[in-house]
């Protein structure tokens, strides 16, 4: 299939289900892109095994594994170091920013998102790959 | 102002304001669940880390998906309350008596935030509550951490490592890292959970398991892929993310909106009313039709109407919610009321798995409520009063639900010092109530507390019965179709009882006539079905009465109260309403069967009437007018003055 025609796969996150909700529709804009989604870090870890994952879009605060090691696990290994990730993480912890973008977080957006903005910034990401 | 500002993408978020309220409300319930295991460790040297872990995320959950909808209130106050419990968390706090109130009376106020916006009511300010917070975290002195793991050291026997593999095909078969995981803590105590990736670059998930379980009872995982090896106990593996490893709910439950269920009951409705039809059109076939065949026909109709009952069952069930939330919810506000007020109260609950229609709860929830403040305001003495009179120190409050048959019953009692007829009297002769003067029963003693304009209290107390009175809960709990009970006695206390049916939709009726029109009133409203003499029946003070039980039974003629003729026939039938003591006799010309109705309200304000509480179909696709027996009960109360 030629690469232009390929729908990407983008996995969502977040331990509340209607945050996850509002992030999918939200990407609903974008064309060819399908998304599949997860409660935790560890689930989250469990679908990169199962099923190939383009972008992925990142909560930090979760239980069993927070965000940060997921980024962590991603980068150290070759399988998965180059999916691109956008941290989506609720405001007022700005040192996170910092933290998430030196471990490999490839943008930072905080909640409350603008769902134009999320759609934009994932869109890039996938057209650049 | 709390509205979403467009460039949030306001308008865009609306959509998930149903998602939000259902998720506030559970992490409102874990939350109310945490704060009470929380309170008994005020001032202990330890606090249960797991504890505040889970506190500390719900609160974060909610600050971030509040901020979303543009409920800005509830996400600050949120804010400030996950900003205190990271500080009991880094230890930088320790929880104190007021410490512990301020995050009661922040919960209870983000709820009300939380409720304000779904009512379209103006938000309450969050300003004292918010400077308290902050004013306790400044203010409080600083410690070295002591913060307890959740997990014992030695309690259990010995520890192993499960590795887990995942695929596609074990995810297809229900087998995942949630699945496993949740085997696991069945066996033992989950030490730790975390991915890796073996020589290949494939992703497994290592699991430390603490359990007193045997090599053969961990060998029925294998078939699930998973390998497993005894490991020596190493401290040094708890890192800080695998302490709360106990907290994600099943990933098999599914949200389902109410709304949905609702459209999925009345098609079943439809579907019943359908099947009545094809029934009415098999009986005329009778004749016409071989007996063999006629019989084919009548059992598979027989057939349908059994697969249909358990469909609708099966509806019902996915409706149902366990009562024990709300339990739950009382006990946190008996906390409340019980610090306010400095009196001990034990809560005890029993039946908290028994299972009632997600409707029925949120209808019940405030006058539930109401009975449970009234209790502690005004039933349970203060200790010293309880000292006096010998009485154990604490208050009993207690809270119980159970199903009998199609209805479901909730009991709330308390063992405190019982309703005051007397003064009840008093306070109704001054409202101008009428009632019969001496020796009055729990019956009536309840109508007159239920009376809309009587409070038994000074102005001050009224506090206990904010939103709702008690003529409200009784109003609401017969909306439903259900009856509310007293039992009262002096100094030993107070127990009502609520009836409920186990849901709304659908109803076993009894069909009757009056002057040709037929009429359907819920079975579960009827006590007795009496054949009346035209001749028995005597006139007292305008009022018609027949003796019923060695009592007297005042008649209700539906053929009055909707000006319609009745047969002036030799005999006539009487459904007898309501409590033994306090019954009203409803005198209709027939009664022509029971059936199973579908409830549909009547919206159109111009064909609602006082007395009908809805509409359904028969077979015959004529409206039959479903009778509203509260309000037909209330008739007969207002005609004896």
């Amino acid at each position: 299939m030629p690469e232009e025609l390929k729908t990407n796969n983008i996995l969502v996150v977040d331990d509340s289900p209607t945050m996850r909700r509002m992030v999918i529709t939200s990407l609903g804009s974008l064309r060819r892109v399908k998304s599949t989604q997860a409660g935790s870090g560890l689930e989250a870890i469990e679908r990169l095994a199962i099923e190939p994952v383009d972008l992925m879009v990142l909560d930090l605060n979760m239980p069993d594994m927070h965000g940060m090691e997921v980024i962590g696990f991603v980068r150290s290994h070759q399988a998965y170091r180059d999916i691109p990730i956008v941290v989506l993480t609720t405001k007022g912890e700005e040192s996170s920013r910092t933290e998430a973008l030196a471990a490999g977080a490839n943008r930072y957006l905080t909640k409350p998102f603008d769902p134009r903005q999320l759609a934009d910034v994932v869109g890039s990401l996938l057209n650049t790959r | 102002m709390d509205k979403p500002s467009p460039d949030n993408g306001g308008e865009f978020f609306h959509q998930f304001l149903d998602d939000y309220y259902a998720e506030c409300d559970e992490h409102l319930v874990l939350i109310r669940r945490a704060l009470g295991a929380l309170e008994d460790e005020v001032g202990a040297p330890t606090i249960d880390r797991a504890l505040l872990d889970n506190l500390f995320r719900s609160f974060h959950t909610l600050k971030g998906i509040s901020g979303m909808v543009g409920l800005s209130a509830a996400e600050q106050l949120a804010h400030h309350l996950e900003s205190y419990l990271r500080e009991l968390r880094e230890g930088s706090a320790t929880l104190s008596e007021s410490g512990s109130e301020a995050l009661a009376v922040g919960v209870s106020l983000l709820e009300a935030v939380i409720n304000a916006r779904r009512n379209d009511q103006p938000i309450p300010s969050i300003d004292e509550i918010t400077d308290r917070l902050q004013s306790i975290s400044a203010n409080s002195p600083s410690l070295p951490a002591q913060i307890e793991d959740s997990e014992t050291e030695g309690s259990t026997g010995g520890r192993w490592l499960v590795e887990f593999t995942p695929t596609a095909e074990l995810a297809e078969r229900g087998v995942n890292v949630n699945s496993v995981r949740a085997r696991l803590q069945e066996i033992g105590e989950l030490v730790q959970a975390k991915p890796v990736v073996k020589g290949a670059g494939e992703i497994a998930f290592e699991f430390i398991v603490a359990t007193d379980a045997d090599q053969a009872a961990l060998a029925s995982f294998e078939a699930d892929g998973l390998t497993f090896r005894r490991v020596a106990y190493e401290p040094a593996q708890r890192a800080r993310d695998t302490q709360a490893v106990a907290t994600l709910a099943p990933a098999s439950v599914v949200r389902v909106d109410l709304e949905r269920l609702d459209e999925l009951m009345r098609i079943i409705g439809e579907l019943v009313i359908s099947r009545t039809r094809l029934e009415d059109q098999i009986s005329s076939l009778k004749r016409e039709t071989p007996p063999a065949a006629w019989r084919l026909l009548q059992e598979t109709s027989l057939t349908i109407a059994r697969q249909l009952r358990d469909l609708r069952e099966s509806v019902m069930r996915v409706r149902m919610v366990q009562i024990g939330e709300v339990f739950e919810r009382m006990t946190f506000v008996v906390r409340d009321l019980a610090r306010e007020s400095g009196k001990k109260i034990i809560v005890q609950l029993s039946g908290g798995q028994t299972e009632i229609d997600k409707f029925l709860v949120e209808r019940m929830m405030e006058p539930l409520l109401h009975l449970v403040r009234n209790a502690v305001s005004h039933g349970l003495e203060a200790v010293a009063e309880r000292d006096a009179q010998g009485k154990r120190s604490e208050g009993v409050l207690s809270l119980s639900a159970a199903t009998a048959g199609e209805r479901i019953i909730i009991k709330i009692a308390d063992d405190g010092r019982g309703i005051d007829r007397n003064r009840v009297l008093a306070r109704a002769d001054a409202a101008g109530l009428e009632h019969a003067n001496a020796e009055i029963n729990d019956a009536a003693l309840l109508d007159l507390i239920c009376s809309p304009g009587l409070s038994t209290r000074e102005e001050a107390d009224r506090e206990s019965g904010r939103g709702v009175g008690m003529d409200v809960v009784k109003t609401v709990v017969e909306e439903l179709g259900g009856q509310i009970s007293l039992a009262t006695k002096r100094g030993e206390g107070t127990t009502f009882t609520i009836e409920l049916p186990l849901t709304l939709a659908i109803a076993e009726a009894l069909i009757v006539s009056v002057d040709g029109q037929r009429f359907a009133v819920p079975q579960s409203a009827v006590r007795e079905v009496l054949e009346v003499e035209s001749t028995s029946t005597k006139v007292l003070e305008n009022n018609e009465i027949i003796s019923y039980r060695g009592k007297v039974l005042p008649l209700l003629r539906l053929a009055r109260i909707f000006e319609m003729n009745h047969e002036r026939g030799e005999k006539f039938h009487v459904l007898v309403l309501g409590e033994e003591s306090n019954a009203v006799g409803l005198a209709v010309d027939r009664i022509l069967g029971q059936r199973e109705i579908v409830v549909r309200a009547i919206k159109d304000p111009l064909a609602q009437s006082k007395g009908i509480a809805g509409a359904t179909e028969l077979g015959d696709q004529r409206v039959v007018l479903i009778l509203d027996i509260g309000a037909l009960r209330q008739f007969a109360l207002e005609a004896r003055h």
